[in-house]
């Protein structure tokens, strides 16, 4: 909304530069974003929020102003000089609708000229935006800006006998509005009707056949209140939008009707001659009572944190319309009719609290005991995203819709949930993967130039059974920054996985490995289940080759939220082990076929308590052996915790481990 | 005088070796040819003791002790000298061109998001606030009517709000964990909701359908504007930096009665007015202000007796301003050139 100075200063004084007027307001919640100069005059640029409808106008913000200055307002002129035939003889208004119009004020003025605004008004209302039409429409549209109230000017001789009806609109009826566009109407509409059609979409914007043109010599000026939430439907319905329906949506000044119309009447007669017929028609039914609210003076102190002077209270309300009256704990305030956002007690506090300033009111903090705490989850996750970082792994973060095609094959299976208005049909759905965002974020810094990455994301997933907290991590390339004093490792399925296993280690979980029911985007060959919990692999060569992808990309999807939920193993140490762990080597020959997993339980299965440790230290595929055997060497920790083990029992133990591998055809290579 | 003379030409004999001897080996070799228990050859010469006359044998027993002691220093002085050398040559060998950049491991990067919603968790969890986290799925009723945001508000719009069906949307805020706690909890709350919100705009520099944020809600007995200006305040300058200064302007929300928008004091300028500021010496952060009662109607509170405050802050708005961040789609972009900064 522009605010011209010069118009405010028809209202009041401003013992004030235009800036600082700019920064009073915005201190009282009229928020300036601009302050521009226009000719001889400067114009604020206001931000006007949803609740107060009554500042789109001049006198609005004057009246602000005059509350935070503490200066009178002077009303403008609002009288329209009379003829002697009466307006009721030769025309009529009814209000069908009294839900949808509570008023309806009608003036009729006759013998008028259009024609060409003068200088001054053009002026003015170019300031604020509104380019000059003619005189008759100039002068609602002055009125408009001025006293926030919309208005409608007829040319009475195009209004079928005579007559104005405010009712719905019968189904399929049309109507052909100013800006030529025709439009259909239903019973939800409200118009503007003569005696035989609908002539104007009541607050919105007039009809074509009826508006003021050159020939126009006789005028019905309309200054009316109408429904809010019905302007805004059918506003909304008909995607139009008008400074009307803008003000009307807000709530207008059910009392300003009669003076606008006034002022308008004036206006019309001073720019374009006529004479208004004696009388103003207005049918206002159920005059509509203004609320009265009870403010203690207690609850001031209380909710705003220090108390307010009586004297600035009355003050502050008076200025702002309101009608304070003293009571025994504090004021009955009658609210204005050009107030609609004022219902309880808070919101009065809050007028207090606005133009007493803000900045008054000391900053304190509030005085409690206990304590705070963070998520259940939150030390697991610190630990995740810890590791993570030492791991080299950077954190993204992605928008979390997903395309339909691209998620079914990531998450096959899963239900997704679907937006029904989404951005774009390319993405209409809430993401059931988090792969493919990481994969692409993978592409977008390969594309740029880089050839190391390693990235994850904690973020929900939706599938329709529940959104669900997954990670995703991805990387490629080398595993470790350049570095000239030995060579880099690169990344690779047995990389992700030991980084997996190490970033899992400290939750309390079991994860038994698998290769069943692997996710299908991983190459079928270099990838693993880890419990429930995990699934870690090398990309499939189908989704290498659709990425685009020249290198070697791992992936591991975990699912956090379950892990979170498990939580960090609670620590509980063992003493150190008094007697030394003995070594001892074992070089075997394994048929190709026999998984490391084969060879490890049944290194288990020879059931000896010392064994504390078992793991391969050489993997040989070719050799001085059959080529149906690979050799494996693997090293067995024994410890006992009551004595130094001799060389006789962990030659013992070896045969024993020695029986059971050769019970699944594992020999020791000679 | 036989034995003595022997001693002496022992004695010039040592010197002679000792002055060829260039290693630790052959200093070894020396001490063994000198004093080895069985053979050396002083040790030999000292066992003739027995053979010399009374007389003769103490001036003699004296200087053999003498000699003894005399190589056996000598032979150790050499010793450490040499073993001096030796250590600088290594050293000389092994130095390195220490001007080489170290072997560094890679080490990831948090992203800015979780940074500052880390930090800002921090300081209210040390104004003893507890987190609280919701579905992003939520019901239109706890998104929209339970805040007090009529059927007709505009921000109900499908131009504004993501919609499953007419009764689920993504949330627009996190005031639903809000609602939520109030549900589960009488006062008092001291509660923060972190999280994903979602709402209608395509993503441009200053615009984005998913971006993150922080509401937090106190409802206690006795709490009042102040105290919300006051925890602004402490957030702000334990965020930003201890001269930045808060500062609340009246504006509207349909949950809270007075509402403000919170602007703080702009670091670019000192308040002068820059570009960052719109020329205005102040940045807009947040929406805030005392609970509205038709929340607490829709919850069971009673008015009458609890007062406390919200406020809702964009996070990614304080990332972007704390780590001068001027383009909002560099946080979704996951540019390694951009999230290795951090
Ligand atoms: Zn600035």
């Amino acid at each position: 909304m522009k605010i011209s100075i010069q118009w405010l200063r028809d209202f009041l004084d401003l013992p004030e530069a235009p800036r600082a007027v700019g920064e009073r307001l915005t201190l009282a919640g009229l928020a300036v974003d601009g302050v521009a100069r226009a000719g001889s005059d400067t114009v604020l640029e206001l931000d006007v929020t949803a609740n107060r409808g009554d500042c789109l106008s001049h006198i609005g913000v004057a009246r602000e102003l005059s509350a935070i200055y503490d200066v009178d307002i002077r009303s403008p002129e609002a009288a329209a000089a009379e003829g002697s035939a009466a307006m009721d003889d030769v025309f009529a208004i009814a209000i069908e609708d009294a839900g949808l119009c509570r008023r309806y004020c009608g003036r009729y003025i006759s013998g008028v000229r259009v024609g060409p605004s003068p200088e001054w008004l053009v002026r003015r209302l170019e300031a604020v935006g509104i380019r000059s039409v003619n005189n008759v429409a100039d002068a609602t549209n002055y009125v408009l800006m001025e006293l926030g109230h919309p208005l409608h000017a007829f040319d009475a001789d195009t209004l079928d006998g005579s007559r104005i009806v405010v009712r719905r609109a019968a189904a399929g009826e049309t109507l052909r509005t100013i800006d030529g566009d025709e439009r259909r109407l239903d019973d939800t509409t409200l118009v503007i009707a003569d005696a035989r059609r609908a002539v104007a979409l009541a607050g919105i914007m007039g009809g074509l056949d009826t508006e003021i043109s050159d020939r126009t010599t006789n005028v019905l000026l309309e200054s009316a209140w109408f429904d809010p939430v019905s302007v805004r439907k059918t506003a909304k319905r008909i995607r139009l939008g008008t400074e009307a329906s803008y003000r009307f949506e807000r709530g207008a000044d059910v009392a300003m009707a009669a003076t606008a119309l006034e002022r308008a009447a004036g206006l019309i007669i001073e720019l374009a001659g006529g004479v208004a017929l004696r009388g103003v028609i207005d049918v206002y039914p159920a005059p509509i009572e203004p609320d009265r609210i009870a403010l203690r003076r207690g609850r001031i102190a209380e909710h705003l944190g220090a108390a307010v002077p009586d004297a600035e209270v009355e003050r502050v309300f008076r200025r702002l319309g309101f009608e304070p009256r003293v009571s025994a704990d504090g004021w009955t305030v009658r609210t204005p009719s050009h107030r609609h956002d004022i219902a309880r007690e808070e919101d009065l506090i809050e007028e207090i609290a606005r133009h007493h300033g803000y900045e008054r009111f000391p900053a304190t903090l509030p005085v409690w005991s206990g304590q705070g705490r963070q998520l259940p989850s939150h030390a697991g996750e610190t630990h995740v995203r810890d590791t993570l970082a030492g791991l080299g792994y950077t954190e993204t973060c992605s928008i979390a819709f997903g395309n339909r095609d691209t998620q079914a094959a990531f998450a096959p299976g899963v239900e997704p949930v679907e937006i029904r208005n989404p951005l774009s049909e390319d993405a209409p759905i809430l993401r059931t993967s988090l792969v493919p965002s990481v994969l692409g974020s993978i592409q977008w810094n390969l594309n740029r130039g880089l050839r190391d990455v390693a990235l994850y994301e904690i973020a929900k997933v939706y599938p329709t059974s529940g959104e669900k907290r997954r990670l995703v991590m991805a990387a490629t390339g080398a595993a470790d920054a350049p570095r000239i004093h030995q060579s880099t490792v690169e990344t690779d399925f047995f990389r992700l996985k030991g980084e997996v296993e190490a970033l899992l280690s400290r939750f309390d979980l079991v994860l038994a490995e698998s290769t069943d029911a692997l996710p299908p985007y991983l190459h079928p060959g270099r990838s693993v289940r880890l419990g429930a919990v995990a699934s870690v692999g090398e990309l499939h060569a189908e989704w290498e080759s659709r990425f685009k992808f020249r290198q070697k990309i791992c992936v591991a999807e975990i699912d956090i939220e379950h892990v979170l939920e498990r939580g960090l193993r609670a620590i509980a140490t063992a003493p150190i082990p008094k007697y030394p762990a003995v070594r001892r080597d074992l070089s075997l020959l394994v048929a190709r076929r026999t998984p490391y997993r084969d060879v490890v339980e049944a290194v288990h299965r020879a059931g000896i308590a010392e064994l504390t440790d078992v793991f391969p230290f050489d993997r040989l595929e070719r050799g001085p052996f059959s080529a149906s055997f690979y050799s494996l060497a693997v090293t067995l920790v024994f410890q006992s915790g009551e004595r130094t083990l001799t060389d006789s029992e962990v030659q013992g133990f070896a045969e024993r481990v020695l029986a059971e591998l050769r019970k699944i055809g594992i020999e020791l290579r000679s | 005088m036989a034995g003595i003379d022997d001693l002496r030409q022992i004695g010039e004999r040592f010197d002679g070796e000792k002055a060829r001897a260039a290693d630790r080996s052959s200093l070894e070799e020396l001490h063994a040819r000198y004093l080895s228990r069985k053979s050396g050859l002083l040790t030999l010469e000292m066992q003739r003791l027995r053979e010399l006359p009374a007389d003769q044998r103490p001036a003699f027993g004296k200087l053999a002790n003498r000699l003894k002691q005399r190589i056996e220093s000598e032979l150790a002085e050499r010793e450490a000298a040499l073993a001096g050398e030796e250590r600088s040559a290594r050293e000389e060998t092994e130095a390195l061109d220490v001007s080489l950049p170290g072997s560094r491991p890679r080490i990831g990067h948090r992203h800015p998001i979780t940074l500052a919603r880390r930090a800002i968790e921090d300081i209210f969890l040390a104004m003893g606030y507890t987190v609280e986290d919701g579905p992003e799925v939520e019901t239109t009723y706890n998104n929209f009517d339970a805040l007090n945001i009529g059927p007709e508000h505009p921000s109900r719009d499908e131009s504004d709000t993501f919609y499953i069906s007419d009764d689920i949307v993504l949330r627009t805020q996190t005031s639903p964990v809000q609602i939520r706690t109030m549900e589960r909890q009488p006062p008092p709350i001291r509660i923060i909701c972190p999280g994903r919100v979602f709402r209608r705009d395509e993503l441009d520099a200053t615009h984005s359908p998913m971006f993150h944020q922080i509401e937090g809600l106190v409802v206690d007995e006795g709490i009042s504007f102040g105290d919300l200006k006051g925890t602004l305040d402490l957030l702000h300058r334990q965020f930003f930096g201890e001269r930045t200064r808060t500062r609340l302007r009246p504006s509207y929300f349909p949950f809270t009665e007075p509402s403000a928008e919170v602007d703080v004091s702009c670091e670019f300028c000192e308040s002068r007015g820059c570009r960052v500021c719109k020329h205005t010496g102040w940045i807009e952060m947040m929406g805030a202000g005392m609970v509205h009662p038709a929340v607490y109607d829709c919850v069971g509170y009673d008015t009458a007796r609890y007062s406390g405050f919200a406020f809702g802050l964009g996070i990614d708005r304080y990332a972007m301003l704390k780590y001068g961040i001027d383009d909002i789609p560099l946080l979704f972009q996951n540019d390694m050139r951009f999230l290795s900064q951090f």
